[in-house]
């Protein structure tokens, strides 16, 4: 297992951040979770947190979210989405072909993963970011703007990646 | 050309259900709870089969080696309208078939193992 306390401090963990990902990766050491439950429970938790930004009244007004396109809208409710849950540290969101986009994740600075955040020590992946972020986003611009094309996460090396189609 | 993978497991999983009378619907699940194939009814959700399924295996595994019950061999689950039965296909798959309460169970199990066989020969 890493180093905890390294982790703590090289990620920019909060409590929650913490609390969270350990919490996961205990059910997912207990086999109580894999991703296919985590992507079922992350489209379920997107619709809590859209309740909640709208309760908070801090949900972006989609006629003032920069962009021309549809990937480049996309790539602003990212950004905010990540500015309000402190997901990751660092990442990328492009377009690598027509239509087709993809969300690289510096892996070390991914602040919710089960495994290397919350120490699980199981085969697979536990991500819960690309249908967090699908159904998040989809749910702000009130329309389908991404459809995830990988059923989880890419693990490449270093990076994290998730591909989605950008619709309209 | 070759059948792509896709049809290998739906043909494998038809034979399956075509031997066992009685066998409702079947799934092909990484280990990770994600529908490889799957030969499902329009109401069952498969995200949810493969989800589930994937972690009662898990589960029951876990439970086979902390109460000492050696390798598990299967899961059969009853309820008053039928069985799910769940199996590995070596370290990455799953078996999961739905199946009507008026099944032979031997049938069931023997059927299970020769489907077992085919898929691990393409997966």
């Amino acid at each position: 297992m890493a180093d905890i306390k390294q982790v703590v401090l090289d990620r920019d963990l909060n409590p929650y951040h913490s609390f969270f990902s350990s919490f996961f990766g205990g059910l997912a050491e207990l086999g109580m979770i894999n991703q296919g439950s985590i992507n079922i429970v992350s489209k379920r938790a997107a619709e809590y947190l859209y309740s909640y930004l709208e309760a908070k009244e801090i949900l972006p007004d989609m006629k003032a979210v920069p962009g021309e396109t549809s990937t480049e809208v996309a790539k602003n409710l990212i950004l905010y989405i990540n500015k309000i849950l402190s997901l990751v540290g660092e990442y990328e969101f492009k377009e690598v072909e027509n239509g087709l986009a993809v969300l690289l994740i510096t892996g070390n600075t991914c602040r919710i993963c089960p495994k290397g955040v919350g120490g699980a020590e199981v085969k697979g992946t536990l991500c819960p970011i690309p249908t967090l972020v699908v159904s998040l986003v989809n749910k702000i611009a009130q329309q389908e703007l991404l459809e995830l094309v990988t059923t989880g996460i890419e693990k490449d090396g270093p990076s994290c990646r998730a591909y989605f189609n950008v619709l309209n | 050309m070759a059948p792509t993978l896709s049809t290998q497991l739906d043909v494998i999983l038809n034979d399956f259900e075509r031997n066992v009378p009685h066998v409702q619907a079947t799934a092909v699940v990484s280990t990770d709870g994600l529908v490889i194939a799957s030969r499902l009814p329009s109401e069952v959700e498969e995200d949810r089969i493969g989800a589930m399924g994937a972690a009662i295996l898990s589960i029951s595994n876990r439970s086979g080696g902390e109460l000492e019950r050696g390798e598990i061999i299967r899961v059969l689950i009853e309820g008053d309208d039928g069985y799910i039965l769940i199996r590995s296909i070596g370290e990455y798959a799953i078996l999961v078939a739905l199946v009507e309460k008026d099944v032979r169970l031997g049938l069931l199990f023997y059927e299970a193992n020769k489907c077992i066989v085919e898929l691990l020969k393409i997966l």
